[in-house]
């Protein structure tokens, strides 16, 4: 089946060089321009307190400001509804000062009782993103100085905190309270409609086929491009085969277009008047292995499995647009560290190792797990089963649903011997990665390798309180190093993040801590 | 014919139940935890826990089973786990797109497939047969997704006469639904414009869809077409000086209407669940697309609405053609 769509779409490439030129002109609204973006993944919700994907967080971050902002590669948070913060010394208390000109789209002022409200409702509803602060938050804990100031004081000291702020976005209480039925703090009516005060406003919202936004014309932060550039609006498009995606990019009725393989965006690149994006992410690949139970409780056969590895292949299957992972950090991640001495493939080693495991002559059959539909999974799957061979060791390779997978493993007597998995970290403090190899992530998806090192947890739980920043940093060295000798799984790679797009839209931006494909629609324009 | 009507009623609801049965079995039966899709990603223990209990997956299956039930004697279809929203709200709301779709391609395949099937019986043997014999084989074989792709390229890529998907143009404003289908709307709003957009936008994937259902009318069609015109009373009827036109569409033509009613009725229960693949290439938000989505996620309560929709739909229009018999075949009304 991929092999006839695959070479479907070479047909389709040389067909269309033979096509005559066809233009369909970008969407307008009299003189202004609207980009037509297009994307396989559904926007199901909007409220931004429920829920977060790539998809929906876009939507999100267009409609609604939050105190701060992530931009850039490297990533860094500029302010944004606040203008300046402060941390007290302690690290208990954070004082947000509001930039006082912002507004809601209804026109009502964004101030700190607006602020103080989002949080506690977004503590409130115990969603989304609530895990973020909801152990070191309390509602009442959020106090409104005046206007234009707003108090955070923290259970006890979370480093992390600032890093999660720019998730937090801020909703208009009149609107919500306007539209409550239940004491459902708005939930129905937030999921298809909006009470932001961000640079676009939602004009027509169908949740598995499109979304329009128009552009807000006085954004109380102005527009980088200039009144002169500004869009008219833009248009999410739901696609979910990427044929027609492609075919859309082609005719011009879509402007940028993602979620392509590698195959497709090379063919991308060779069409006239379109241009590809292509930037290191931040979402690693690994295959983790159940350290509880089964033949990977074993380290010495993790370290076999780890040196036997074809890290190469990886990169291949990407037609080059990967990187391998040399710490379990992502490398845009603060504190990260090159890992010394990080796993590549040396059958020797491997064999040292295996003769040191508990199955010295192999002869075992490992199960691999991927998330079902998942090609790219699916392919690694094969490089472990070429790996392996040389060690006497089979693998299973078997697809299930991210529901079914999670369920497995959950517990580690259920758990499969290995698992892929692909996670994106929201933040960019080291503590949302570490944090997935402590006791308290067993029975999480990232935290399905079951991975035990008491030291390991006791750095961990330590280091999220640490004011001090050089010694936490140091101390998060610590933690990758001790990580990576006890190989709780295979650290895999960082793919590549990819877009493709007519060569006219201007004001593209890439930050590795947005999701994969997520962009930031606020300083794109199109220039004709 | 009270009594027939009864009997095809319970019947039929007998059937529901089974499907309901089915459905919620399959659904529950691989060892899947929807929670952790109700919490979302990253979500802690405590958060998948709150949405186990607010979602009444804590429960047992047994009492899982019997507020499903419950809830859709109410006429509730439950909520979806991924996007907490009720199913029936959205099956309401993307049953109206794949209906419009199935009414068209039933036309295409009935329009078509029973002039073709008349002509060809008509010249049995002659290339006009074979040439039409050749169509619907393929039409039968070509799967789906591959003769949309097929389309898309030529009439949308190569060609830029159609759209390539989707149900109307990005930024056009099909503006408050009236009955949920686009062309009927765009009808009784008296707005050409958007119904011309409209029907640019439904002829690729209706012709799509209607190709297998169209296939197999013509083949019944032809056959029963020429075992009609070989009968006694056409024979006897022409005897009589019958039009040929008369003959061929109103005496033979009813007579094979018979088996090809029967075609029909299963070619169309069959045309809404293929929708699924249909929709899913040429993006056309209906519930094909809508169940295909929930099942990737696994998030099972849309996928049960949609097999219910599809199952009840199945029988409703096998019970149509039951009664349609009647009307054709006087014989049959006693039965």
């Amino acid at each position: 089946m991929t092999t006839n769509r695959r070479a479907f779409l070479h047909g389709a490439a040389a067909l269309s060089a033979l096509a005559p030129g066809l233009s369909w002109a970008f969407d307008k609204d009299g003189n202004r321009k609207i980009m037509v973006f297009s994307g396989n993944q559904a926007v199901p919700v909007l409220d931004p307190h429920i829920r977060y994907d790539w998809s929906t967080r876009m939507m999100q971050q267009s409609v609604y400001d939050a105190l701060l902002k992530y931009v850039g590669a490297p990533p860094k948070i500029v302010p944004w509804l606040a203008e300046k913060w402060e941390e007290s010394a302690d690290g208990l208390t954070y004082t947000f000062h509001l930039a006082g000109n912002a507004k809601f789209h209804n026109g009502d002022p964004v101030d700190a009782e607006a602020v103080r409200y989002s949080f506690e409702r977004g503590l409130k509803l115990n969603a989304g993103i609530a895990w973020m602060l909801k152990d070191f938050l309390k509602p009442e804990n959020i106090k409104v100085v005046d206007p234009k100031t707003v108090t955070f004081t923290l259970d006890k000291p979370f480093q992390p905190f600032i890093a999660y702020v720019p998730w937090w976005y801020i909703v208009n209480p009149k609107q919500v309270a306007a539209n409550t039925v239940d004491n459902d703090y708005g939930k129905k009516w937030l999921t298809e409609n909006e009470a932001g005060s961000g640079p676009f406003k939602l004009k027509r919202f169908d949740a598995n086929a499109l979304i329009h936004l128009d552009a807000v014309p006085d954004y109380w932060k102005g527009w980088p491009m200039g009144e002169q550039n500004r869009l008219s609006g833009v248009i999410y498009r739901i696609v979910r085969e990427a044929a027609p995606r492609r075919a859309g990019l082609q005719r011009r009725e879509m402007d940028v277009i993602t979620n392509m393989s590698p195959d497709d965006m090379a063919q991308l690149a060779k069409l006239p008047g379109v241009r590809n994006e292509d930037h290191p992410g931040s979402t690693t690949f690994g295959i983790k292995f159940n350290c509880q139970s089964g033949p990977t409780a074993d380290i010495n056969l993790r370290k076999a499995i780890a040196y036997a590895f074809d890290y190469e292949a990886l990169i291949a299957i990407h037609n080059g647009g990967a990187r391998l992972m040399d710490s379990p950090f992502p490398p845009d991640m603060a504190g990260h560290i090159a890992v010394p001495d990080m796993p590549r493939k040396n059958l020797d080693k491997a064999k040292e190792y295996l003769a040191k495991s508990k199955v010295p002559n192999g002869d075992i059959e490992l199960e691999y797990v991927h998330v079902q539909g998942l090609e790219d999974a699916r392919r690694i799957g094969l490089v472990l089963l070429d790996s392996l061979r040389p060690l006497n060791i089979k693998v299973n390779i078997v697809g299930q649903p991210w529901t079914t997978m999670v369920a497995r493993g959950a517990k580690p007597d259920t758990c499969p011997n290995m698992i892929s998995v692909y996670v994106t970290p929201v933040a960019t403090d080291p503590d949302t990665v570490a944090y997935q190899y402590h006791r308290d992530s067993w029975g999480l998806y990232y935290g399905m390798s079951h991975y035990e090192n008491a030291e390991v947890w006791k750095m961990i739980g330590e280091a999220r309180g640490m004011t001090d920043k050089d010694k936490r940093m140091a101390l998060y060295g610590e933690i990758q190093k001790r990580i990576v000798a006890d190989q709780p799984e295979v650290f895999g790679m960082i793919p590549n993040r990819t877009w493709s797009m007519r060569d006219y839209v201007k004001g593209f931006s890439f930050s590795p801590i947005w999701f994969t494909g997520e962009v930031d629609f606020y300083p794109m324009w199109i220039e004709a | 014919m009270f009594a027939y009507l009864l009997r095809r009623f319970a019947l039929a609801g007998l059937m529901l139940f089974g499907l309901i049965c089915l459905t919620f079995v399959i659904a529950n039966v691989a060892p899947s935890d929807p929670a952790v899709l109700a919490a979302g990603p990253d979500a802690g223990k405590a958060q998948i826990e709150q949405a186990r209990r607010e979602y009444g997956l804590d429960k047992p299956l047994p009492v899982q089973f019997l507020r499903y039930v419950g809830d859709l004697a109410r006429g509730d279809f439950g909520r979806s786990i991924a996007t907490g929203r009720p199913v029936g709200s959205d099956l309401a709301r993307y049953f109206p797109a794949t209906l419009e779709l199935c009414i068209v391609a039933m036309t295409i395949g009935l329009v078509v497939g029973i002039s073709l099937g008349m002509l060809s019986a008509l010249f049995k043997d002659q290339w006009l047969d074979h040439l039409t014999r050749i169509f619907a084989v393929s039409g039968i074989a070509l799967p789906p997704f591959w003769f949309g792709l097929l389309l898309q390229l030529g009439f949308a890529v190569w060609l830029g006469w159609l759209p390539t998907s989707g149900r109307i143009g990005v930024s056009t404003d099909p503006g408050d639904p009236i009955t949920g289908m686009l062309l009927v709307d765009a009808l009784l709003r008296g707005d050409g414009a958007l119904f011309w957009q409209g029907l640019s936008y439904i002829v690729l994937p209706a012709l799509v869809l209607s190709l297998p259902c169209l296939a197999s009318i013509l083949r019944v069609n032809r056959s029963e077409m020429v075992e009609a015109l070989r009968a006694d009373y056409i024979t006897s009827a022409r005897a009589h000086g019958v039009s040929r036109w008369r003959l061929v569409t109103v005496h033979a033509l009813k007579n094979a209407m018979i088996p090809t009613l029967a075609i029909i009725g299963l070619r169309w229960g069959w045309m809404m669940s293929s929708t699924v693949l249909v929709e899913t290439v040429f993006d056309w938000p209906g519930i094909g697309l809508y169940a295909v989505s929930s099942a990737i996620a696994g998030d099972f309560k849309p996928v049960m609405g949609v097999t219910l929709i599809v199952g009840l739909n199945f029988m409703l229009v096998n019970l149509v053609v039951d009664l349609l018999y009647g009307v054709l075949d006087p014989r049959l009304r006693d039965a």
